[in-house]
């Protein structure tokens, strides 16, 4: 199984001024991770825990601070030119928002074909035929190739999106929240097109999501992101099943089920999620966990390989280990 | 047994909006009641009508829209429908009916105090004399909706408050009065899960301490599952289908109703496809004739073309489908 991307002690700081003078957001801490060939690995965490930032450093949206994001073996700040045109091509992304993606003043065929031109000179011909291809792929009608984006509706709009993703034939597309801005009886349908063009072109995708049902669905392998740094990943099926780290349970329990029997556990604590500006000394995550020990609040622990090849930062955990 | 009178009480309720492009049937004919200590979830997609319907209680359409309401709104059986907008604006609005809506983020006025705003409504409705009352009944409030340190945060601005603080601050301006009836509009929509959860147990808590009646308005079938005491649902504008929780989840009898449970992925319950529905909801300036969901249901008749009446299907479980009509 090769590596599609690879995130290694990837880092990013920004510097903000407060009303206390200057300070440091820690958005991004040594996130480690690797997205195999051909899967889907989702980013998981609450709102400002740095997952759209490290999808912002993937897609050179923003420079890393420190550590690196490797494609094909290759470092991005070693590349060359010729080289950054080239991960271009093949990594691609679809966000949220269909009616703020889409450029209200073109066609859909100018849309599509769009990123084709800034890689390719295709002949005319061949770029219509082209454009109506991957219209046909994402299950739109010819005929819209000559609209405006304002005469489709969000669900619609997002096919529109993925067919310009897919135009040159990426290997990893980048999916922001791919189905959240989408009317509910909408969401299977572009979900069912995402899996199926995945199986069809064997992409791999960079999940962003805070709905972990779609997360469950989609994903081969879960990143948990608590303020800028991984607290457990690996195959989505275990930590689904059985998650080990204290922030990932609380995050599975918290989540309503179509079930009336089913109580959501509401976390104890009143204290919102900690700030990255401010992160809490020794494991971040300590003035919200119900098992709480001297040691965490000391000693920030280290993402540690478990026995059935998840990864998780506990100390309940480590200490398990060393008996 | 007799039953309770019910709280909120609406029959055949038609908002329609007279636009230059013509009627958008927002809401079109639809009763329910809601009693009081219950909630109610109206669950629909974006356009089915489910804010409309609220908005429609508390008479805030949207003031260009050219809305006119038809029908039915009793609040303890006093018609609310022939009130006059002071009448509303004194007497209803915020002291017996009030709204929480979702996104804290525009709901709150960012230039003025919190304590300012949630003490705004108990010197509208004239409950205390003294602006300086109004802030002692403001920390009250904040205590109520569980803020730590009440007294110092009245003093802070809405943007000095995390998503999940904001929404609480909602909520304390929101039962102020101590209301008969509380319209939630996705509430936790722009919350994060553990938070989503902590406010989903204040409106709990607030209910078991108030008895107020509660209308929960959300897209996602299972945030109601642990709050709600009743369903109904909604689609392009009308009730397809009210029940008891227990009836809608475990027994879904409208094909929308199905499919909507089929076409979401839920946790715990993987399936390697969602069963998608095809097609996307009807334009309410021309909905079909009959049944609204005729155009996308999988076990549609010819039939269909007609509006299916409602049929009680047992234990106050109400559906408008042809599949289930008596013959």
């Amino acid at each position: 199984m090769t590596a599609a991307l690879e995130l290694r002690n990837l880092t990013k700081h920004f510097d903000v001024r407060t009303e206390r003078g200057r300070g440091v957001v820690r958005a991004v801490n040594d996130v480690n991770l690797v997205i195999p060939d051909g899967q889907t690995v989702a980013l998981v965490g609450e709102s400002g825990c740095g997952k759209t930032t490290i999808a912002k450093l993937v897609l050179m949206l923003e420079q890393p601070t420190g550590g690196a994001v490797m494609f094909e073996g290759r470092t991005l700040t070693d590349m060359s030119r010729r080289e950054l045109k080239n991960y271009r091509r093949h990594v691609q992304a679809v966000f949220q928002d269909p009616y703020a993606s889409l450029n209200p003043r073109l066609k859909v065929a100018k849309i599509i074909s769009e990123p084709i031109l800034a890689h390719d000179r295709p002949e005319r011909a061949a770029l219509r035929k082209r454009v109506l291809e991957l219209l046909d792929i994402v299950g739109l009608p010819a005929t819209a190739a000559d609209l405006y984006p304002h005469e489709f509706s969000g669900g619609q709009r997002q096919r529109i999106a993925i067919a310009r993703a897919l135009a040159l034939q990426p290997k990893v597309i980048i999916l922001d929240e791919p189905i959240s801005a989408l009317d509910v009886s909408i969401r299977a349908q572009i979900l069912n097109l995402l899996m199926d063009i995945q199986k069809q072109f064997g992409l791999t995708y960079l999940l962003i999501a805070h709905d972990l049902a779609l997360v469950e669905h989609l994903s081969t392998q879960v990143a948990v992101i608590y303020l800028g740094s991984v607290v457990e990943s690996g195959p989505s099926a275990e930590i689904f099943a059985a998650p080990k780290h204290p922030y990932t349970q609380a995050l599975l329990n918290a989540v309503p089920r179509p079930d009336p029997d089913f109580v959501p556990v509401a976390a104890e604590s009143f204290d919102d999620t900690g700030s990255a500006l401010a992160p809490p000394g020794g494991c971040k995550f300590h003035p919200r966990c119900p098992h709480v020990m001297p040691v965490c609040k000391t000693t920030d622990p280290a993402l540690t390989p478990l026995a059935d090849g998840r990864r998780a930062a506990c100390h309940l955990l480590t200490a398990e280990h060393s008996h | 047994m007799t039953a309770p009178a019910p709280l909120l009480e609406v029959k055949d309720l038609k908002t329609h909006l007279h636009l230059r492009r013509g009627i958008v049937r927002a809401v079109d004919g639809i009763s329910f009641e809601v009693h009081e200590g219950e909630t109610l979830g109206l669950v629909g997609e974006s356009g089915s009508g489910k804010t409309m319907t609220c908005l429609s209680i508390l008479r805030l359409l949207p003031r260009h829209g050219g809305g006119r309401i038809d029908g039915s709104i009793k609040l303890d059986g006093a018609e609310l429908t022939t009130l006059s907008e002071g009448e509303m604006a004194q007497d209803i609005r915020g002291q017996q009916v009030a709204m929480i809506s979702q996104d804290p983020m525009t709901s709150l006025n960012p230039v003025f105090t919190v304590g300012d705003q949630v003490s705004g409504p108990f010197l509208y409705h004239k409950l205390v004399r003294t602006v300086r009352e109004a802030w002692k009944k403001a920390a009250e409030g904040l205590r109520r909706v569980r803020i730590p340190s009440p007294e110092q945060r009245l003093k802070n601005y809405p943007h000095q408050f995390s998503g999940g603080m904001r929404q609480r601050v909602a909520t304390a301006m929101a039962i102020a009065c101590s209301p008969r009836l509380l319209i939630a509009d996705e509430p936790t929509t722009a919350l994060d899960v553990t938070i989503q959860v902590q406010m989903m147990a204040l409106l709990k808590s607030i209910q078991r301490d108030s008895k107020v009646g509660i209308i929960l308005i959300t897209h996602d079938l299972s945030i109601v599952a642990g709050l709600c005491h009743r369903i109904a649902v909604m689609y392009a504008g009308r009730i397809v289908e009210t029940g008891k929780v227990r009836d809608i989840y475990k027994n879904p009898a409208h094909p929308y109703t199905q499919a909507l449970l089929e076409a979401i992925p839920h946790l715990g319950q993987k399936r390697e496809r969602l069963a998608a529905i095809p097609g996307q909801p009807p334009s309410l300036l021309d909905p079909p004739a009959g049944c609204r969901f005729a155009p996308r249901c999988p076990k549609r008749m010819s039939i269909c073309d007609e509006y299916p009446p409602a049929t009680n299907i047992g234990d106050g479980h109400v559906v408008h489908c042809w599949l289930k009509a008596k013959q």
